[in-house]
């Protein structure tokens, strides 16, 4: 190909194509490089000790015999780490347990070692001398008169928000429009009800790990499975009080995340240990270690009571949550505070109150996971607005259709509704499931909705002209898997008219990316997608006022052309993109470079409408909306529920790239799946029961349906790149909803209580034949 | 620190699991190697049986019982076709034992050896009325099934002992099944149930598994159960009997209460399976 | 340390010699001692799949076979079958069809999935999942790599 000849496989715009996801071809040949495959030289391996006990102080510790124990080279405890304190929304949380331990498998003491083996083997070594306190295992321990402190310095933490903690109360919260109180008088329906959900493990298939290496000059390296090389970098600063500039976050191909390589795992600890060894070390956790060790989702108590008139219209809801936070604040207030926003579920709500208490407990802290607090409180809600259809004798659409927000509406508390297709989304799901099964038989069907932000936060692009004409592009967002890489391409390439794959996505680094808060509330494709239009479009610019020059008019004369060209309207005279940047870094203007940063700004918050007392997020996002039915099967022998259809849509927006879109759907779904029907954290006392993929069961192939069908629905956002919204969370709030709506159509009875197992089912139905 | 042993006859291996206290035999590796991994086991000596010739693979006697090898992999049983009518429940089993990788590493012996209450074999071959082989530094004998399992864990299997094979009688045309309920496609049954027709269509051979230590079987239950197939209460009484005789435990899998609950549901819903199959 | 010993094997049609400890595991010795890195440390009891290997033409869990054990046998990982025309199709489905996301268990999927269509030309839908359902996703649900076993298996059939 010359230079001044466009690339012939341009075939129209990037934007709304599903091209194949930028790293599929390395991942299919097995030569993506994850964490656990990096290898440095002279690198030695690490691992770690944990707490044996829920809460206890330490009162000292004896490393004579492992530090004799052959291979090892550097053991850290908490003696090591200084008083520095990590946490996103409240800094409680040392680097290694230090003066006390608050969970069973808490890091405690972490050895360096030539090997694994000896690492681990030496790790056993470690004589630890703890005075047992007492454990708080429940929210409301937490709570009684005279419970035992997990944080007795709580008040002198740092916190970003007004979280109103004291004792063990990690946070509250308190949402409120209208007068909820006053309502209930004038509903004709009323249903209340309480709810608990359980505890679930993210199970990414690739388990946490990180490798850190500290150079000559003191400064750090540190390359690990994350989901924000600038959270890393941030919560690794903070806890080992180093300054930002001495530490390089990177990040290699990422094993799949939903939320729980957001905040910090064992990146701290990591770094600790290379600088004590002063040798390189990667500590890569088992599956064992990552279900105890890292985070999981958060265990709701929810109290709710939902009011209506007799014709639907929705009134009023009061929603209370109880939230065991675990050992550390980590994402917890954040999630509680946004699933109290979320409460209401997609509706017009002219009475609204929501109160929340997050709870800190000696668990494994609990944290952001794919949802964010969402479905636990939809589980609640879209059963009460079934069994209100019911009540009145409504069917579920039409109730869902006359209640819910519109374009230009305002959701809880203030933020304005810019976009919504959840109109769309019903339609589309009520004309699916309409048909009947294909042998004839009554469907067991159960529906739901939701609506989910995607924003927050900063975020930035930068968009280089390399000499020849192709693009770098740079943003610091981590792609785990689900695409983002090639969509943020994709938008760029749109934006320049170029083809798709002359566009180069740089891995995230510290040092040479702009801020990225990170991969989560799905927000990649709506904030890093925004920035990379603009400063793409900078680059159109700079490139635009280059052409002038060089075909001798004004920038107003000049058209952007497909394939990296720039020419005169109505001429046939143009230049490349080439010739242009040539220009540029060789004779006159400098190279061209585009970049911008932006941080969303709009209010969550409406004073004038409501009242918000701790609230986390000041600024969210925009929203999403979706609409999910199921079909199931109930097993009269076991009470098991299986899915035997589905029918996933979502206002997406734009959707970027429809095959990652659609396989968001299937995979939210699938893992929406698995939690409500089995998927369960237990613990024994203080311990985690199963925290291994034996005991701990995700549904493998054989227990989803093949039908999953996908819709999506675009309804573009006004800031959204191209009308792009978030599509990462959506796909999983509403299925414990839908399902619980529909194992109540098919046995007749309504579970409080997820996961809906076979057990609880089967008792259902058999409860259910006796009334 | 381990030492990895390769005899090529069951008596050389019997002889290296005499010599090394703390020797352990390895067959599939399945369950062994995961325990290691997991930091659960530790044997100075391990005594591979993969190159002992002869102790893999399913043969039929002269006399029309089947026999299989202690290291015959899950995968070879669960497509076996001599295994088919009365003996088809095992094959039925074998075949829902974790998934396809797992069924091509994993063998009887060491399924059998392992006696995981939950394990699919032990109700399988329970209902077949099989025969282990079993050699030790004593010589050469044969245990039945029934007698095999005497607590949790705990077997008729002794120091130094190996299962070298398996009998089983000679299939007859009659149907068989094994229903397993287990949270996810290839869990480890939270209950399952093994069940025979006996030649004449008159009775059957049930085994409960997950439920106790060992798989349940009453074979005075089921005589009294014998011609009375099609009547609910004589089913309800027989599973009761069953029931009456369970020691389950709560796990992650489900409360021992639902294990209870499911026993009848099972023995109904594995009866009404076969007696499809028989029409 | 268990003193080592050297084992002679074929891994992706190669003899290699390596030193392992008696009680090592294939996993160990492929990514450790070997920098064969496709297979992956999932779970190290078996469950999820994101270790499968071929062994003699059988997948089977890399973390569960010891490598003395291996000794004379053939091994392959997805780096050694880049030639094989099954292997092909299905790496170009999957990119196609979206089933891979993260790429964490997209190794030992392959490997089952070459093997069933290496015995079972045109499976089923269900005989896909039911030969697969031993490889743990956690991110595609699934369906995009039923599709793409199968669009592989139309591709290879004709
Ligand atoms: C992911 C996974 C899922 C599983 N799911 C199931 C399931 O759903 N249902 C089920 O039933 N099983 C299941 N299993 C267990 C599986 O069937 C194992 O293969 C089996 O329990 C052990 O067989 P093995 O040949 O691998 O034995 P090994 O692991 O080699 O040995 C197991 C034990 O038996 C001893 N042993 C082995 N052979 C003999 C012998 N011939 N004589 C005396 N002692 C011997 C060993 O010393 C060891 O203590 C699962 C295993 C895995 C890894």
């Amino acid at each position: 190909m010359s230079l001044d000849q466009p690339n012939p496989s341009f075939t129209g715009g990037a934007v709304g194509k599903s091209v194949p996801k930028v790293d599929s071809l390395e991942k299919v040949q097995g030569r993506a490089e994850y964490i656990a495959d990096l290898y440095r030289p002279g690198m030695l391996h690490g691992a770690i000790l944990a707490s044996p006990y829920p809460h206890a102080r330490i009162l000292g510790y004896d490393l004579t015999e492992a530090l004799a124990a052959p291979g090892v080279v550097a053991i850290i405890t908490g003696d090591d780490v200084g008083e520095g304190r990590m946490g996103a929304f409240i800094k409680d949380e040392h680097a290694i347990a230090k003066g006390k331990v608050l969970y069973v498998g808490e890091p405690v003491a972490a050895v360096a070692a030539r090997t694994e083996t000896e690492a681990r083997a030496a790790c056993r070594l470690i004589r630890v001398d703890y005075e047992e306190l007492p454990a708080i295992l429940s929210p409301e321990e937490g709570l009684e008169e005279g419970a035992a402190i997990l944080h007795e310095k709580l008040a002198d933490y740092i916190k970003v928000f007004d979280a109103g903690s004291e004792g063990n109360l990690c946070s509250r919260t308190e949402l409120s429009e209208g007068n909820v109180d006053g309502a209930w008088a004038g509903c004709d329906v009323i249903v209340e009800g309480e709810y608990t959900t359980q505890p679930q493990a993210h199970v990414s298939m690739e388990p946490c790990g990180a490798l850190a290496e500290v150079d000559a000059n003191g400064r750090v390296t540190l390359w690990s499975a994350n989901q924000s090389v600038f959270r890393v970098q941030a919560n690794v600063c903070e806890s080992l009080s180093l300054p930002m500039s001495k530490l390089r976050s990177l990040t290699p191909r990422v094993g799949a995340g939903f939320g729980n390589k957001m905040e910090p795992h064992i990146q701290p600890i990591t770094v600790a240990l290379a600088m004590k060894a002063q040798r390189p070390v990667k500590l890569i956790l088992t599956r064992e270690e990552d279900f105890e060790m890292v985070r999981a989702r958060h265990p709701f108590k929810v109290r709710m009571k939902t009011g209506a008139k007799k014709d639907g219209t929705l009134v009023a809801r009061h929603c209370e949550v109880l939230v065991d936070c675990g050992a550390f604040a980590d994402d917890s207030p954040g999630v509680m505070g946004y699933a109290l926003l979320m409460c209401g579920g997609p509706y017009r709500f002219p009475h609204m109150k929501a109160e929340g208490r997050l709870v800190y407990t000696n668990k494994l802290r609990f944290g952001a996971f794919r949802g964010f607090g969402n479905p636990q409180v939809l589980f609640a809600g879209e059963q009460q607005i079934d069994q209100i259809a019911e009540r009145i004798g409504m069917d579920p659409f039409a109730i869902r259709r006359k209640n819910m927000v519109r374009e230009g509406d305002r959701w809880f508390v203030g933020p304005e509704i810019a976009s919504n297709g959840l109109a769309g989304c019903l339609d589309a799901v009520e004309q699916a499931a309409k048909l009947p099964r294909a042998d004839g038989s009554a469907r067991n069907f159960g529906l739901a909705v939701t609506a989910h932000i995607s924003g927050l936060l900063g975020t930035g692009a930068i968009v280089k002209m390399l000499e020849d004409g192709t693009i770098s592009l740079n943003t610091g967002a981590t792609d785990i898997g689900q695409g983002s890489d090639t969509v943020l391409a994709q938008i760029c390439a749109e934006e320049l008219k170029l083809p798709f794959d002359q566009v180069a996505v740089a891995s995230p680094d510290t040092d040479g990316s702009p801020y990225n808060w990170g991969t989560t509330a799905s927000r990649v494709t709506y904030t890093t997608g925004r920035a990379v239009k603009a400063a793409a479009k900078k680059v159109v610019d700079q490139a635009m006022e280059q052409a002038a020059e060089m075909l001798d008019c004004d920038v107003d004369e000049l058209e952007l052309r497909e394939g990296g060209r720039i020419g005169k309207v109505g001429s046939n005279s143009d230049v490349t993109f080439a010739q242009i940047s040539g220009r540029a870094h060789w004779a006159v203007g400098g190279p061209l470079v585009g970049s911008e940063t932006l941080v969303f700004d709009q209010p969550t918050h409406d004073p004038k409408r409501a009242i918000a007392l701790g609230l986390p997020f000041p600024r969210i996002g925009v929203f999403s909306f979706a609409a999910l039915g199921v079909d199931v099967d109930i097993d009269e022998v076991s009470g098991q529920v299986s899915v035997r259809e589905a029918w996933s849509a979502a206002d997406v927006g734009r959707a970027i790239n429809p095959k990652l879109v659609e396989v968001q759907l299937h995979g939210g779904f699938v893992q929406g799946l698995g939690y409500s029907l089995f998927e369960e954290m237990v613990w024994d006392g203080p311990r985690l029961a199963n925290p291994s993929l034996m005991d701990y069961k995700v549904p493998t192939m054989r227990d989803v349906p093949d039908a999953i069908h996908t819709y999506i629905i675009e309804d573009p956002d006004p800031t959204g790149p191209f009308g792009a919204k978030g599509a990462g969370e959506i796909g999983l709030n509403a299925a414990p909803g839908a399902l619980a709506n529909a194992v109540a159509q098919a046995t007749g009875f309504r579970h409080n209580h997820l996961p809906l197992t076979g057990e609880r089912v089967l008792n259902g139905m058999l409860a259910a034949e006796k009334t | 620190m381990t030492e990895l042993l390769f005899p090529t006859t069951v008596e050389e291996a019997v002889a290296l699991l005499a010599a090394h206290e703390d020797a352990r035999p390895i067959a599939g590796g399945a369950t062994l190697v995961a325990m290691r991994n997991a930091g659960l086991v530790e044997s100075t000596h391990l005594v591979s049986l993969d190159r002992i010739a002869g102790l893999a693979g399913i043969v039929r006697l002269e006399d029309g019982r089947i026999r299989i090898g202690a290291m015959t992999k899950h995968a070879e049983t669960a497509s076996c076709e001599m295994l088919s009518g009365s003996l088809e429940v095992l094959r039925k089993a074998a075949g829902m034992i974790a998934n396809r990788v797992v069924r091509n590493m994993g063998t009887m012996g060491g399924s059998v050896a392992n006696a995981d209450p939950a394990a699919d074999y032990l109700p399988a071959l329970a209902c077949c009325d099989a025969v282990l082989t079993i050699a030790g530094p004593g010589g050469t004998r044969e245990v039945s099934i029934l007698d095999y399992v005497e607590d949790w864990y705990e077997t008729a299997l002794g120091e130094g002992e190996i299962i070298t094979a398996f009998t089983l009688p000679a299939p007859y045309a009659a149907a068989s099944s094994y229903r397993k309920i287990a949270r996810v496609s290839g869990d480890f049954a939270t209950a399952s149930c093994a069940m025979a027709l006996e030649a004449d269509g008159q009775g059957v051979r049930v085994a409960i598994g997950a439920c106790g230590p060992g798989p349940i079987r009453d074979p005075e239950a089921e005589a009294a159960l014998c011609g009375h197939l099609g009547d609910p209460e004589a089913v309800a009484t027989f599973a009761k009997a069953l029931a009456d005789q369970a020691d389950p435990v709560d796990d992650v899998r489900g409360s021992a209460e639902y294990r209870l609950q499911l026993i009848p549901r099972l023995i109904s819903g594995v009866l009404n399976d076969i007696s499809k199959e028989t029409v | 340390m268990a003193k080592k010993m050297l084992h002679s094997l074929t891994l992706n049609g190669e003899e290699v010699e390596v030193a392992s400890a008696p009680e090592a595991t294939l996993l160990e010795t492929l990514r450790e001692d070997l920098r064969v890195l496709s297979s992956k440390r999932g779970c190290n009891q078996g469950v999820c799949g994101a270790c499968t290997v071929i062994i003699d033409g059988k997948p089977v869990r890399s973390c569960l076979t010891l490598t003395a054990r291996c000794e004379g046998h053939d091994v392959r990982t997805v780096e050694g079958l880049s030639d094989d025309r099954i292997l092909n199709a299905l790496q170009k489905h999957m990119v196609e069809a979206g089933g891979v996301q993260c790429g964490f268990c997209t190794g030992g999927m392959l490997m089952s999935a070459r093997n069933l269509l290496a015995e079972v030309p045109r499976p089923s839908r269900d005989a896909v999942k039911s030969a697969l359902s031993g490889n743990i996703c956690r991110c595609t649900g699934y369906r995009t790599i039923v599709d793409a076993v199968c669009g592989a298996a139309e591709e290879l059939a004709q």
